[in-house]
C-alpha cells in the first residue's frame, strides 16, 4: 500500500508528512496530528462535529479523502484560539450559555464563523439554515443561535464588546441568576478531551465482533487466526473473565461478552486489540464463530405466553419486573363513576443520540490497579461491578469520568467497560476503544417501548374515581435499568392527581430485541402519555376545558401520592398556570376546528418549513442598491 | 470503513482513461465522494476494500462552464454549491439556487458534484428534476481502442432506474448541456423530515416565462421526482398551461393533473396531498419571480401556498 506524501499548511504550519490512501481528512487532522477539537459523531455527513475550512470553505472532514486537501490550507477549531484568546463567536457561546455537553460546539463555531464570515449582517433565519449540517442534541439550538447573533452584533459595533465581560451573577449569589459555566471555554475551543480524543504511548486500538444473530447458541469460538495476526496483540472472550461475569444496574444479567448464547443483533461476542484500528478490523474477519440459531421472541406481549422462548433461565416467565401498586378498590371506583373511558396507548424504542458515541481507554497502572476512563454515567457503581468481574479488590479498580459528550441516560450502563478492563489486564498495554454511530446504534439501549392499556373513570364534574393501567414494556435482551424505569413507571403512572382509587401494573418483559435502559424521564413518560392522553379524552367528554380538568384533580401542598410519599409543597397549579399562559391558550373544551384556528398566524407560531433566508438578504440588498 | 490501495487523482482525463485501464475491474470512480463514503459503512455495503480509487473532481474539462444564449455548458465535477455562488449560472438556471439552497447543507453541497447526483441516479436525487427540466444532454466519454469515444443522450433517458444509468463499463460522466433560460422565474420545493440533511420526500422544479404583461405565461418547464422510481418531466401539464394565463382556477386543475402519477413505494396518500400543494407553490413562485403583475396572483393565494 503505497502512502501519499501529503503536504498542506495546517493551522498556517506547513505540514508534509506520509498519509495512508485510506484516511479521511478527519483521520489524519486528529490521529496523526491531534489537532482533536474538531470531532467525529457520525461519520457519514449528517452531524457536522467534524467541520473544518479547507481553503477558507467549511467542509465535513469525514467526508473528504485526506487526498483530496493535498496543497491546500486548512483550518480546524484550534486555528481559531491559536493566540490564547477566545474569538468573537467563542466569547459568545461562553457568554450565552450556549455550550452544554460540548461535543457538538467546535463544529457549531465553526460554521458560526463561516456564516459570519459568508454575510457579516446574517439574519437569525438565515444562521438557522447555515448551520443546517450541524446538529446539537442538548440545548435546543435557541442559545446556540443567541450567541452568532451576539457575536455578529459586536463585530458591527452595534453591541459593545463589554458585553461579554458583563458580570452575570454576583460572588456566592447564584440561585435564579445566570451562572456562566467554566467548562465552556474549554469546550468552545475545542481543547477539552473526551475520552476517543485522548491517547496514551504505546496505546492499542480495540475493535469488537458483534452477534449477527438475536437469539443463538454459540456453539465454539476460534480465535488463534485472529490471536496469530501480526499487529494483533490480544483476543478476548467471555473465556477471559476471571470473576463473576455479569453487570447491569438492578440485575447482573449481562456479560461482559456473549456467555453460551447471543441475545441480540449486535451483542459483542469477542475483542481484538491491535497496534492499528484496521489490523483489529482484520482480526475480527479472522474470528470463527459457529452460532446454532434459536427461536427468538420479539414481541413482549408473546415472551409473556407460556411457551413462548425463554431468554435467561432465571427468568422462565421472560419477566425481569413487575411492579403492582394498589390504594382502594377500583371496581367501587369505577362504579362511583358517570363516565367510563379505556383506550390503549403505545409508545415506541427511542435512540438517545448523543452526539459522542460510546469510547474509552482502559489501562494497568505502575501499581497493577486497572484504570478505565470512560463518559460513564455511574461511575461508582460500574467500579463495584468491575471488581467483581475481575475477582480483584475494589482498591485496584479505578473508574476516571470522562466529559460526557451527551449521556441522557444512555451511558448509565457499562456496556464496554469491561472489555477494556479485560484488554488491559491482557496485553498490560493502554488500549482504547472508539464506537462508530451505528455500533452506538446497534448496541446500547434505547427508550423502553411501551404498550398501555388504560381505563379511567369519573365524575360528571371532572373527578377521576378510578384508574386502572397495565403497561408492558419491552425490556429488551438484558435487564440494565429495566427494574427501575418500571418503578417510576409505576409511581408516576397516575399523574400528580388526587385519585382515590388506583390499580397499576407494570411489566418490563425479555424480548430479542436492543435492550432498553435509562432515557430521560425513566419510564414516567410511557404512563403519563397514556394517562395525560387520557384526561384531554375526558375534557372532550366532559365538555371541560383540559387546564381545568387538571386543576380539579390537582394534588395541591400536602398531599399525599398514591405510594404514601407525603408531598410538603406542590407546584402543579403553578406549571398549569405558567404553561396556559405561553402557550397562548384558548380557554374551552377540545374542538377540532381545523382551518378556523384561532391561533394560526399568531406571534411566535412557526410558519412552515421554507429555506432560502439568504436570497431575500440578496433581493433587499439589490432593491438597496 | 472503504479501504484502498491507491488514491489517484488524475489531471486529465487522459490520465484517467489510463488509470482506468490499469486497473480495469478494480476501481471505482469518486468526485465529490458524499455519497460513496457514507455508502461503504455498517449497515449498508459495510467495509470495502477497492485497489484504486481515481478522484475525477479535479481534472479540468470537468469543471468547464460556458454559459451561451441557448444553452448552458457544464463539467460533471460542478460542486452544487457552484450553483449558488455563480451568478452566471444562476441566470441562466433560474431554478437551480433554489435547488442547491435545500441540497443537503451548506459544507456537503462544495463537495458534492452535480455529475455524483446524476451517477447515483437516487429516485429522491434533488439535482435531477431541475436538470430535466432544463432538457438537459449528457457528454459521455470512453477509452475505445485508444481512442477517445463522445456520446450524448438526454438526461430523461440516460437514468433508467433506481440507482441505474445507461453509463457503460470504462465510461465517464464529462459534462452536462442546459436550456439557458434566462428571464424564467425558477423554484424548487422539497420536504422530508427535517430542513438540512435530508433525502426529499418529494421534489419539485418550476420553471415559468411570463409575457409582457405578466398575466400570460409563455413557457413553463415542470419536472417531479421522489413520487416514483424515476424523476418525471410534467409535459402534459406544461402543455396544459402554456400560453395560458396564471389564474387561480388553472393553476388549481394544473396542480391536480400530476397527483395520479404517485408510484413510489410508501406514503402515497400523503405525497398525493404534497404534489398538489407544492405544484400550487411551484407554479406561484416561480411566476412572481419571472415577474408576475401582482394583480394576477391572488393575494390569497399566494398566501396560502406560496
Ligand atoms: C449528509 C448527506 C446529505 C445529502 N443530501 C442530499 C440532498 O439533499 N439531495 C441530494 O440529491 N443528495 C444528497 N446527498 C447525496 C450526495 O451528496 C449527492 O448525490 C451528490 O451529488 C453525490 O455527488 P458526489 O460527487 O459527492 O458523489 P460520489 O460519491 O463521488 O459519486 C457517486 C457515484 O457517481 C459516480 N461518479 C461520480 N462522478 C462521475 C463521473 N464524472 N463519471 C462517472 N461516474 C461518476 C461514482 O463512481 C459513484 O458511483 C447527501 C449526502 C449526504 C452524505
Ligand atoms: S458530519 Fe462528519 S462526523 Fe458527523
Ligand atoms: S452541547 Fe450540543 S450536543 Fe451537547
Amino acid at each position: 500500500m503505497p502512502d501519499l506524501h501529503f503536504v498542506a499548511t495546517v493551522n498556517d504550519r506547513k505540514v508534509s508528512r506520509s498519509a495512508k490512501p485510506h484516511q479521511r481528512l478527519l483521520d489524519f487532522l486528529r490521529d496523526d496530528l491531534n489537532l482533536t477539537g474538531n470531532k467525529e459523531g457520525c461519520g457519514a455527513g449528517e452531524c457536522g462535529t467534524c467541520s473544518v475550512f479547507v481553503d477558507g470553505v467549511l467542509m465535513k472532514s469525514c467526508l473528504m479523502p485526506v487526498a483530496k486537501a493535498q496543497g491546500t490550507s486548512i483550518e480546524t477549531i484550534e486555528a481559531l484560539a491559536r493566540t490564547g484568546e477566545l474569538s468573537l463567536l467563542q466569547k459568545a457561546f461562553h457568554k450565552a450559555g450556549a455550550s452544554q455537553c460540548g461535543y457538538c460546539i467546535p463544529g457549531m463555531v465553526m460554521a458560526a464563523t463561516a456564516a459570519i464570515r459568508a454575510n457579516p449582517f446574517v439574519g437569525r433565519e438565515e444562521i438557522k439554515e447555515r448551520l443546517g449540517g450541524n446538529i446539537c442534541r442538548c440545548t435546543g439550538y435557541q442559545k446556540i443561535f443567541d450567541a452568532v447573533e451576539m457575536a455578529r452584533d459586536v463585530q458591527n459595533g452595534t453591541l459593545p464588546a463589554t458585553a461579554f465581560a458583563e458580570a452575570d451573577a454576583e460572588q456566592g449569589d447564584f440561585i435564579g441568576k445566570n451562572v456562566r459555566r467554566i467548562d465552556a471555554p474549554s469546550k468552545v475551543s475545542g481543547a477539552l478531551k473526551y475520552a476517543g480524543d485522548m491517547t496514551m504511548p504505546g496505546m492499542l486500538h480495540v475493535q469488537v465482533l458483534r452477534s449477527p444473530h438475536a437469539h443463538a447458541r454459540i456453539v465454539s469460538i476460534d480465535t488463534s487466526a485472529a490471536e496469530a495476526m501480526p499487529g494483533v496483540e490480544g483476543v478476548i472472550t467471555s473465556a477471559d473473565v476471571p470473576g463473576e461475569d455479569g453487570f447491569g444496574v438492578f440485575v447482573n444479567d449481562q456479560p461482559v461478552m456473549a456467555r453460551g448464547k447471543v441475545r441480540y443483533v449486535g451483542e459483542a461476542v469477542a475483542a481484538v486489540a491491535a497496534e492499528d484500528p484496521l489490523a483489529a478490523v482484520r482480526a475480527l474477519e479472522k474470528i470463527k464463530v459457529v452460532y446454532e440459531e434459536l427461536p427468538a421472541v420479539f414481541d413482549p406481549d408473546e415472551a409473556m405466553y407460556d411457551g413462548a422462548p425463554v431468554l435467561h433461565d432465571y427468568a422462565p416467565d421472560n419477566i425481569t419486573m413487575h411492579v403492582p401498586i394498589r390504594v382502594g378498590d377500583v371496581e367501587k371506583g369505577f362504579a362511583e363513576s358517570d363516565l367510563l373511558l379505556e383506550e390503549n396507548y403505545a409508545t415506541q424504542a427511542v435512540e438517545h443520540a448523543y452526539l459522542e458515541p460510546e469510547a474509552g481507554l482502559a489501562y494497568l497502572d505502575h501499581d497493577g490497579v486497572v484504570t478505565v476512563v470512560s463518559p460513564s454515567q455511574n461511575i461508582t457503581h460500574h467500579r463495584r461491578l468491575l471488581a467483581r468481574i475481575l475477582a480483584m479488590p475494589i482498591a485496584k479498580v479505578r473508574f476516571i469520568m470522562s466529559p460526557v459528550g451527551g449521556g441522557f441516560g444512555g451511558k448509565e450502563d457499562m456496556i464496554y467497560q469491561g472489555m477494556l478492563a479485560l484488554l488491559a489486564m491482557k496485553t498490560r498495554r493502554p488500549v482504547r476503544l472508539v464506537f462508530t454511530r451505528e455500533e452506538s446504534i446497534v448496541s446500547t439501549a434505547k427508550r423502553h417501548p411501551s404498550r398501555t392499556n388504560l381505563r379511567m373513570g369519573l365524575t360528571r364534574d371532572g373527578r377521576i374515581r378510578a384508574l386502572e393501567m397495565k403497561m408492558i414494556s419491552d425490556g429488551g435482551a438484558y435487564g440494565l435499568s429495566t427494574a427501575g424505569v418500571m418503578r417510576k413507571a409505576a409511581i408516576l403512572a397516575a399523574g400528580p392527581y388526587v385519585i382515590p382509587h388506583v390499580k397499576i401494573d407494570t411489566f418490563g418483559v425479555y424480548t430479542n430485541n436492543t435492550p432498553s435502559g435509562a432515557f430521560r424521564s425513566f419510564g414516567a413518560l410511557q404512563t403519563e402519555f397514556a394517562t395525560e392522553s387520557m384526561l384531554d379524552v375526558a375534557a372532550e367528554r366532559l365538555g371541560l376545558d383540559p387546564f381545568a380538568i387538571r386543576r380539579i384533580n390537582a394534588m395541591r401542598d400536602g398531599a399525599t401520592t398514591h405510594t404514601k410519599q407525603k408531598l410538603g409543597s406542590v407546584s402543579l397549579l403553578r406549571a398549569l398556570e405558567a404553561a396556559e399562559k405561553a402557550s397562548g391558550w384558548e380557554a374551552g373544551a377540545p374542538v377540532s376546528r381545523g382551518d378556523k384556528r384561532g391561533d394560526l398566524g399568531r406571534d411566535g407560531n412557526r410558519p412552515p418549513v421554507s429555506l432560502g433566508a439568504r436570497f431575500e438578504t440578496a433581493e433587499k440588498q439589490q432593491a438597496a442598491e | 470503513m472503504l479501504i484502498c490501495d491507491e488514491y489517484l487523482t488524475p489531471a486529465s482525463l487522459d490520465e484517467a482513461f489510463a488509470a482506468m485501464e490499469k486497473h480495469r475491474g478494480h476501481y471505482r470512480v469518486v468526485a465529490g465522494a458524499t455519497d460513496t463514503l457514507p455508502w461503504a459503512r455498517q449497515g449498508r455495503a459495510g467495509d470495502v476494500h477497492i485497489r484504486a480509487l481515481i478522484d475525477v473532481a479535479k481534472i479540468p474539462e470537468l469543471n468547464e462552464k460556458k454559459t451561451g444564449d441557448r444553452r448552458v455548458r457544464f463539467g460533471a465535477a460542478t460542486p452544487i454549491q457552484r450553483f449558488l455562488d455563480d451568478p452566471a449560472l444562476g441566470r441562466a438556471m433560474p431554478c437551480m439556487p433554489r435547488c442547491a439552497v435545500w441540497f443537503a447543507d451548506d459544507q456537503i453541497r462544495s463537495l458534492a458534484t452535480i455529475g455524483g447526483n446524476i451517477i447515483n441516479a437516487s429516485p429522491a436525487a434533488d439535482g435531477t428534476p431541475c436538470l430535466i427540466a432544463h432538457e438537459a444532454t449528457v457528454e459521455l466519454a470512453a477509452r475505445r481502442g485508444g481512442k477517445t469515444a463522445r456520446r450524448k443522450m438526454p438526461l430523461e433517458s440516460f437514468i433508467t432506474g433506481p440507482n441505474k444509468t445507461a453509463l457503460e463499463d470504462g465510461e465517464l460522466l464529462v459534462a452536462i448541456e442546459c436550456d439557458a433560460l434566462p428571464g424564467y422565474g425558477g423554484s424548487f420545493e422539497k420536504v422530508g423530515h427535517r430542513r438540512s440533511l435530508v433525502i426529499s420526500l418529494v421534489c419539485l422544479a418550476a420553471l415559468v416565462k411570463l409575457d409582457s404583461t405578466g398575466r400570460k405565461i409563455e413557457d413553463v418547464r415542470l419536472a417531479i421526482a421522489g413520487i416514483g422510481p424515476l424523476p418525471l418531466r410534467l409535459a402534459e401539464v406544461e402543455k396544459f398551461l402554456r400560453g395560458g394565463p396564471i389564474g387561480m382556477e388553472r393553476l388549481e386543475r394544473a396542480a391536480a393533473m400530476p397527483v395520479e402519477l404517485v408510484a413510489s413505494r410508501t406514503r402515497q396518500e400523503y405525497r398525493r396531498d404534497v404534489v398538489r400543494g407544492f405544484m400550487m407553490r411551484g407554479l406561484i413562485n416561480a411566476a412572481r419571480r419571472a415577474g408576475a403583475d401582482a394583480a394576477a396572483l391572488a393575494p390569497e393565494l399566494e398566501a396560502a401556498y406560496a
